[in-house]
């Protein structure tokens, strides 16, 4: 009985150490798509610390121009979309979408109050983005799961996608935006109006 | 026929959504009611109750909850965990003084949160994020058939509104009051997040849509993961065991 306990126990460690090697076929917790996440919300924090108010929202804006993939991020968020927009519209929309997500993100970081973001696996897809997994302790419940996908498109790494909880910022925005533009008749260009209206509020 | 939003990066990320005008409809009473009412009281919550005091009332709800927990993990085919989600309401009903404190976890006795949709979610064929056709509930806010279905089913269950029946007492002794701490208590865990979606959002509706289709999608995978890596341990155990 005991024989049969400790071998059942044995074969299932045995089968972990298999299924976790199978389920992740790029793990590197100390990869460079780890440090870079790591990197940025040091960055962040440190930023948050000394700067608040304007100064805090421009620091943040200027983190999120160089290490968010902005444009891609647009792009995919417009979907289906993009390509039947002329070059002047997708130039349009894209610096209104930009501008959007940047004052977002920079309301959603402002908002840290001395949580730490604990950074844990890379998962490399072949697409070429990189998943990094990380926690984001609070003061009260449990951790809230943050991942982060990074590409790397010839300018170093950057981020193409932030998944709270499972729910990914691009996709809502996308399904957010198609929705708009179908309720227009189609007309993207109703989404840059409203987009920029909303900058100049 | 798309039963969920894309999980790719191409194409508009849709969600069934096949009575959208209804559907429109009704978030649009329950965001009134959430503006005149809801909210403002939650704002109040968690401005003037103590910390500790909704961290009771979540233990509470959460207690209540733990015997229709046990149930979907029967149902879900792991009755291991069914059994500590009943200690953990034993030793929570008990020490805990009728679930106001979470004494189970420091023994540990992890929590667990399930109901008949993610146990629906498990078993359904279809890709996680089909839910089948999205539903907006009057009162209850975001849904779709599977989970909605899940909802009634674990109301069903509920042994606690069951035992109201069987004494003879108006259930909506006890559901009335639950409703308005899980409301209360959802809302202000929501607040944050539900005003980041509304302020960012050219269409909330949609946005709103998309966000609980992912995460109730993402739930189960996660649910479907562990179970396939558990049943895959079970297998090998067993075959090493016949030889």
């Amino acid at each position: 009985m005991h024989l049969h306990a400790g071998r059942r126990m044995a074969l299932r460690l045995a089968a972990a150490a298999i299924a976790t090697s199978l389920a992740m076929p790029a793990l590197a917790a100390d990869g460079p798509a780890a440090q870079f996440i790591d990197k940025v919300a040091r960055e962040v924090i440190d930023l948050i610390k000394v700067r608040t108010g304007a100064e805090r929202e421009k620091g943040i804006r200027e983190i999120l121009e160089r290490s968010f993939d902005l444009p891609y991020m647009g792009r995919s968020a417009l979907g289906t979309h993009w390509e039947g927009t002329s070059e002047p519209l997708r130039e349009r929309f894209l610096k209104a979408a930009i501008s959007a997500e940047a004052k977002a993100y920079s309301e959603r970081f402002g908002q840290y109050g001395g949580q730490t973001l604990t950074v844990g696996k890379v998962v490399a897809k072949p697409n070429g983005i990189s998943t990094v997994d990380s926690k984001l302790s609070q003061s009260s419940g449990p951790p809230i799961v943050i991942l982060w996908d990074v590409r790397d498109a010839g300018q170093g790494p950057r981020i193409a996608d932030v998944k709270i909880e499972g729910v990914s910022m691009v996709m809502t925005r996308r399904s957010d935006f198609n929705s708009y533009i179908q309720g227009r008749g189609g007309k993207v260009e109703d989404l840059i109006i409203e987009l920029e209206n909303r900058a100049k509020r | 026929m798309l039963g969920g939003c894309a999980t790719n990066d191409t194409g508009a990320a849709e969600v069934w959504d096949p009575i959208e005008v209804p559907n429109r409809f009704i978030f649009s009473i329950n965001r009134a009611i959430d503006i005149i009412a809801i909210r403002p009281v939650t704002v109040l919550y968690k401005e003037w109750t103590p910390a500790g005091a909704q961290r009771g009332v979540h233990n509470v709800l959460g207690n209540l909850g733990e015997p229709v927990t046990a149930i979907n993990e029967v149902v879900q085919g792991d009755p291991g965990r069914a059994v500590t989600t009943l200690a953990r309401f034993l030793v929570n009903s008990t020490l805990g003084i009728a679930g106001l404190f979470d004494v189970a976890t420091p023994l540990g006795l992890s929590k667990t949160k399930e109901g008949a949709g993610n146990t629906l979610g498990m078993y359904a064929g279809v890709e996680p994020e089909n839910g089948g056709p999205y539903l907006v509930l009057p009162l209850a806010g975001p849904s779709n058939a599977r989970d909605a279905a899940g909802l009634l089913a674990d109301y069903a269950v509920d042994p606690f509104r069951i035992l109201t029946v069987a004494l003879n007492v108006d259930s909506l002794l006890y559901s009335g009051p639950k409703y308005a701490a899980t409301v209360l208590d959802t809302r202000s865990r929501t607040m944050y997040a539900l005003d980041d979606l509304e302020k960012n959002s050219v269409d909330y509706y949609a946005a709103l849509r998309s966000a609980y289709t992912q995460q109730r999608a993402e739930v189960i995978r996660k649910k479907r993961e562990k179970t396939d890596s558990r049943g895959e341990l079970d297998r090998r155990d067993n075959l090493a065991l016949v030889r």
